[in-house]
């Protein structure tokens, strides 16, 4: 190799970052022509001092690029190598791999007494390494890439010979890079994943939060400002705030202040019977016995100024981010921002004698069924079958579907999915947190174990392409709140996945499920309401025949 | 000096109080709760993050504390030393035949699978005879992909098998965000639509046991059905809370755990006292039957029970 070529290996290791990034972008063109600059403005090698060249050309310069690739198994990605070819002009380099150029650059450079000293070298920390184990950490690493390699000869220093050394030193590192690069392009999430994310952060409604403080002392602190009358918080008293500021240091204070400004507190609602050994209560703000109970409850502290900037400020993102966007947003309805939506529609009906026809079709659909399963019955009972023989096959041409499901239920709701022509494709888990945000770890809540999470089924019917995927993840943190009340969070995840705007229906509704764009059924309601006109004609056409039918039988 | 400086320090303390003046320390009358994952969505930081006691699990409950405390101890007072055997996926069947033809070996607690893809299960489930390998009663725990106990459940399902071994309970673990080492990645389909972030687990029951009767057997209601990644569980290809939930259920001392998949250098499988563990990839090949059992022999096949931790735990209410 010539010195031409070290000089290019040393320009690509030193400035291997800002070759690729913006302005530069990895544009070879560009690279070959800050390279030559720095040539004549006498660009040094660390080993060899000054050197000077004679004319080099792009095309001498593109060939050293490729030698170096030959004898690195590609450190430098080029983005096309065929282009290189034909338009040298315009090819990219995409990656440098350092590692693998710096090995290069230190066999090429050091003189054979340097390497005769380092072989020396690491024939001495074998040694070391037979005898003791200790962290000697470049032995370690040269072990670890021969135990990549599967030479098991090599984890001898015995049999160890210097020439499968070199061989190794050079080789494996190339192998663990491939397959390091190989295994980061397995895990890249495809690019329409980052744009779904991306637009959903620039199209949902931004909701207020509050971070939540986790320092016990600054809770006992305020315990002992706090004024609480009727399980409230009546007030706060400065005066005792100011006191802490005396007692404990001023930086600290001003943390404990700048804490309370800017986040939940849970405080201490110390009673006379309040027993602080007990612990806390299991049911903390749902307790029932809140006057008499002897275990520790909390309350909730939020400054009402808290609340008003960070109210303000969401609104302000909201408005800002929703009003831009485009009239046509790939993956949105066109006119999102200022399409209404449907006020809540709902239908009170017994679910097993409905004629769902009438609803139309769905893009989404949540069923939350009341399982009743008997641990020791082999299959359902009586209203598991009625559920499986519910027409819900109708609901959706393609479309997705949730199932809350319990216990023994999950694998009814797997078999009643696929009846209804779905494939489950997710399983969501509804993490149940209590007041504190702690999961549920009291009480006897399940048979064998204690149950923390409810399972969520999620079905796919059809080829649905206009699913925005991979916005939200697999899992829901939320507080538990009336028995069987399931968590809000889910509407938000269903309606960026299909839309804010698509035609939504739930199924076994209660009168807390109704809510605007979806429509709800179900038998606990309070009356019927319906928006749509051929919805509201064909239900009216539909209760006429029933109770027509009704009469003449 | 301090004299000087002794003004300006109280000038501060009253420029505070000043402030303090300024300040609205009213209450909120409603409550709030947080929509985490709408938080997600513009802040990028995941639901399960903000769960408050994944570190504690029972902070705030000093007899759960105690309770744990207590059976931690004991477990580890009646446990076999830590024992690997080192075998290839291939062999695994082949062994584990031998154990139970020629050292007449059973288990109480079997815990086949780990975090990782590209598990052979099924082959596993299909060839091996577990009604003899597992005792009865006995407990079997299977982790996996939620893909793949999708799959596992047409085999599960089905009479015979359902008949042998009754699905209790599923378990899921967690990872805390997209740098842990279990994150799941995108799965083998992509069909999914929402990013996967959880592992299941089915336990499974054979032979009979009461949760009211036999508490010298099981103990009921300790650990619960979710696993959240905690700082200590990083870099082993098992997370150690997915052993504790087996141990604090079943008082059995007999325990295996097969792990029917290579976990690569960067995960290895460790050692766990009071467990035998079958990988390819363990850290150490000790497991001789003869002395597995002259040890078991000396600890019993159960931990004794312990009146400080019968006091403790939770159990059924007694019956009038």
């Amino acid at each position: 190799m010539q010195k031409i070529d070290i000089t290019i290996l040393k320009f690509l290791l030193d400035y291997n970052v800002q070759l690729i990034r913006p302005p530069l972008s990895g544009q070879l063109k560009d690279i070959f022509l800050i390279f030559e600059k720095e040539l004549n403005s006498n660009y040094t090698l660390a080993s060899d001092g000054n050197c000077s060249y004679d004319h080099l050309t792009f095309e001498t310069f593109v060939g050293i690029i490729h030698e170096i690739n030959r004898l690195t198994n590609n450190a430098i990605t080029l983005t096309d190598p065929l282009l290189v070819q034909y338009d040298k002009n315009k090819s990219v380099v995409s990656h440098i791999d350092t590692f693998s150029l710096k090995i290069l650059y230190d066999m090429l450079t050091n003189t054979n007494r340097e390497k005769q000293k380092q072989k020396q070298k690491h024939k001495e920390k074998h040694k070391e390494k037979a005898t003791d184990y200790g962290p000697t950490s470049i032995s370690l690493t040269d072990n670890l890439l021969k135990l990549l390699n599967g030479n098991e000869n090599c984890m001898d220093p015995e049999t160890h010979c210097d020439e499968a050394h070199d061989m190794l030193l050079f080789e494996v590192p190339l192998k663990k890079n491939l397959y390091s690069r190989l295994e980061r392009i397995l895990k890249e999430e495809p690019i329409s994943y980052l744009l779904n994310k991306e637009r959903a952060r620039h199209s949902v409604e931004k909701f207020k939060y509050f971070p939540i403080c986790h320092n016990r002392e600054h809770s006992h602190l305020l315990s002992q400002c706090v004024y609480i009358s009727n399980n409230k918080i009546v007030s706060i008293q400065w005066s005792k705030l100011n006191k802490f500021n005396k007692v404990s240091q001023q930086n600290k204070h001003h943390i404990f202040l700048q804490c309370i400004q800017t986040h939940i507190h849970y405080i201490p609602n110390l009673k006379p019977q309040t027993d602080l050994s007990l612990g806390d209560c299991s049911y903390l703000d749902t307790c029932h016995k809140l006057n008499s109970c002897r275990y520790l409850h909390y309350l909730q502290y939020i400054p009402e100024t808290l609340n008003e900037s960070v109210e303000k400020q969401s609104k302000i993102y909201n408005s800002r981010e929703i009003n831009n966007l485009m009239f046509y947003t790939h993956g949105l309805c066109c006119a999102y921002s200022n399409k209404l939506l449907l006020p809540p529609q709902w239908i009170r009906c017994d679910v097993r004698n409905f004629d769902f026809t009438i609803l139309g079709k769905f893009s989404a659909v949540i069923a939350d069924p009341a399982w009743n399963i008997h641990m020791n019955l082999p299959y359902g009972t009586c209203n598991d079958i009625e559920l499986l023989e519910l027409p819900l096959g109708e609901l959706q041409i393609e479309g997705i579907l949730f199932l809350w499901v319990t216990g023994r239920a999950i694998e009814l709701g797997k078999e009643s999915l696929s009846k209804w022509g779905y494939e489950v494709i997710n399983e969501v888990s509804w993490i149940k947190t209590n007041q504190l945000g702690r999961t549920i770890v009291t009480g006897r809540t399940g048979h064998w174990l204690n149950h923390s999470k409810e399972h969520l089924l999620v079905g796919v019917k059809g080829n649905p392409q206009w699913l925005n995927k991979h916005i939200d993840i697999d899992i829901i943190v939320s507080t538990t709140r009336e028995t069987s009340r399931k968590p809000d969070e889910l509407y938000g995840i269903i309606e960026r996945l299909v839309g804010q705007h698509a035609r939504k229906l739930e199924i076994f509704g209660r009168d807390h499920n109704i809510r605007p764009g979806w429509f709800t059924v179900g038998n606990q309601l309070t009356g019927t309401c319906i928006h749509e006109m051929d919805v509201r004609k064909k239900y009216e056409k539909w209760i006429k025949s029933t109770t027509a039918a009704a009469t003449i039988s | 000096m301090s004299q000087i400086e002794m003004p300006s320090v109280q000038r501060k303390s009253e420029d505070s109080i000043r402030s303090l003046r300024h300040v609205d320390f009213r209450p909120m009358k409603v409550l709030y709760n947080n929509d985490y994952s709408n938080n997600y969505i513009h802040s990028n930081s995941y639901p399960q993050k903000h769960v408050t006691n994944i570190e504690n699990t029972v902070e705030g409950y000093p007899k759960l504390q105690k309770l744990f405390k207590e059976k931690s101890r004991q477990i580890a007072n009646y446990a076999t030393k830590p024992y690997g055997c080192k075998v290839d996926i291939d062999e695994m069947i082949p062994t584990l035949n031998k154990w139970i033809q020629n050292d007449k070996l059973s288990f109480d607690v079997v815990m086949i699978g780990c975090l990782t893809d590209n598990q052979l299960i099924y082959p596993l489930l299909t060839q091996l005879p577990l009604d003899k390998l597992i005792s009865k009663p006995g407990f079997l725990f299977i982790w996996a992909s939620v893909h793949k106990i999708n799959e596992l459940s047409k085999l599960l399902n089905n009479e015979i098998w359902a008949k042998k071994f009754r699905r209790s309970e599923e378990l899921i673990f967690v990872p805390i965000d997209k740098n842990s080492p279990f994150y799941p990645g995108l799965d083998v389909d992509d069909s999914s639509v929402l990013e996967k972030m959880q592992w299941h687990c089915w336990m499974c029951i054979t032979g009979t046991v009461r949760r009211s009767t036999d508490g010298h057997l099981i103990h009921c209601n300790v650990d619960t059905d979710l696993t959240i990644e905690t700082k200590e569980t990083c870099n082993s290809a098992v997370p150690s809370h997915l052993y504790k939930i087996a141990e604090n259920f079943s008082t059995a001392t007999r325990r295996l755990h097969i792990i029917p998949a290579r976990t690569g250098f960067e995960t290895p499988v460790r050692l766990r006292p009071g467990w035998v563990i079958m990988s390819p990839d363990i850290l150490m090949n000790n497991f001789r039957p003869k002395k597995y059992k002259s040890d078991i022999a000396k600890i019993g096949y159960n931990v004794p029970l312990k009146n400080e931790i019968e006091i403790l735990r939770p159990k059924s209410p007694v019956s009038k």
